[in-house]
């Protein structure tokens, strides 16, 4: 494998999304940099981060885009997901409103993404038990409803491009298409991976909290 | 850093973001909420005629607004649209503006740290024509001050 800047066989983009002050930019941080910032400002418009992880002895770049959760940014940052591999949909455990608001977050994600983006939905902050607004269970079922499935916050990056390296490894996820979120470094060899184009269920791919 | 500036808007967007504040503008005075948008698609656009388009728009914005928030927000995109520009020492006096409202906030620091390298090493180029942007920008700041003593 190359050595240098090119030592990562894939590059996927993913993007997080949810109302303002549930945490996203805290989460970036945190996966980014491995530390937590006690006192995040409201994200302008958009950052980003990137961290390389390994999945199934590939190392896989994420370039990380976080979007601003307040509404007067809604209609520009429609344009980052665009070409996302992987959405990260995150509400807040201990208030209900931006609970109430992921439907919307959702249709935005599934009209303006492709069919194979993974979706992942993170109840944040479950540290204040004592403050929960959203239980458990109802998260459950709307994840359920949706299709969804998934389990901790700790593993959302990882396992987001878990499912996402197993949608190219059955073919289902197609990399020269325009706008599947996942590029493939030249320096590796192609491995035949997308050669045979086994039709999968285009099911929902999403994974939850 | 790098990658945020280099982030540029897809020309779709910016053209329907340009016909809703152009339709707003034949009906009167264009709402905040448009003029925002269309201002932060032209920062980030390719041709250095729209970045300037989009700083002229921030600008008056900044000057009309009573909201404290879109203030705040307006001077970091008039920070990043200088910086895209290398107009260096008008982003940094942007970022000073705003960092005096919210010293801890890393996006800023971040770009105001950038800006700096840049200018470091790409030296005073445009200095003449920063300095007559800087009288501009002098009372924006003076406006930021007001705003951290709220
Ligand atoms: N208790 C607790 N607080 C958290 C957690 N994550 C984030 N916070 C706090 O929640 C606040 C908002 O976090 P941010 O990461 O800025 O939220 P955001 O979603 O990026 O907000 P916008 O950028 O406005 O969209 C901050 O004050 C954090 O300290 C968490 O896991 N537990
Ligand atoms: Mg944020």
């Amino acid at each position: 494998m190359a050595a240098g800047p090119y030592n990562y066989s894939y590059i996927f983009k993913y993007i997080i999304i949810g109302d303002m002050g549930v945490g996203k930019s805290c989460l970036l941080h945190q996966f980014t940099e491995k530390k937590f910032m006690a006192d995040c400002p409201h994200t302008i418009g958009v950052e980003f981060g990137t961290r390389i992880i390994e999945v199934s002895g590939q190392k896989i770049k994420l370039q990380i885009w976080d979007t601003a959760g307040q509404e007067r940014f809604r209609a520009v940052t429609r344009s980052y997901y665009r070409g996302a591999a992987g959405a990260l949909m995150v509400y807040d455990i201990t208030r209900r409103s931006t609970y109430n608001h992921l439907s919307s977050w959702l249709t935005d994600a599934r009209n303006l993404t492709n069919p194979n983006t993974v979706i992942f939905l993170i109840g944040n902050k479950s540290d204040l038990e004592a403050q929960r607004d959203v239980t458990y269970e109802e998260a459950k079922q709307f994840a359920d409803e949706n299709g969804l499935i998934g389990d901790n916050v700790e593993d959302a990056f990882l396992d987001t491009a878990k499912r996402i390296y197993q949608n190219i490894q059955d073919g289902s996820l197609d990399l020269n298409a325009a706008e599947s979120g996942v590029q493939h470094k030249p320096a590796q060899p192609r491995a035949a991976l997308n050669n045979d184009q086994v039709p999968t269920d285009k099911g929902c791919q999403c994974a939850t909290v | 850093m790098e990658i945020i500036l280099n982030d540029t808007v897809d020309p779709k967007d910016l053209r329907n973001f340009r016909h809703q504040y152009e339709d707003q503008c034949g009906r009167g005075v264009p709402s905040e909420k448009a003029q925002f948008e269309y201002a932060i698609c032209l920062v980030r656009s390719k041709p250095e005629m729209d970045v300037k388009h989009g700083i002229a728009l921030l600008e008056d914005l900044c000057k009309r607004t009573h909201d404290s928030d879109t203030k705040r927000d307006c001077l970091y995109y008039l920070a990043l649209g200088n910086t895209r520009i290398k107009f260096y020492e008008a982003a940094l006096r942007y970022c000073d503006a705003f960092l005096k409202i919210e010293p801890q906030n890393h996006q800023v620091r971040d770009l105001q740290m950038h800006a700096k390298k840049k200018l470091r090493n790409e030296g005073l180029t445009g200095m003449a024509i920063v300095g007559g942007a800087a009288l501009a920008i002098g009372g924006l700041i003076g406006m930021g001050v007001a705003m951290a003593k709220k």
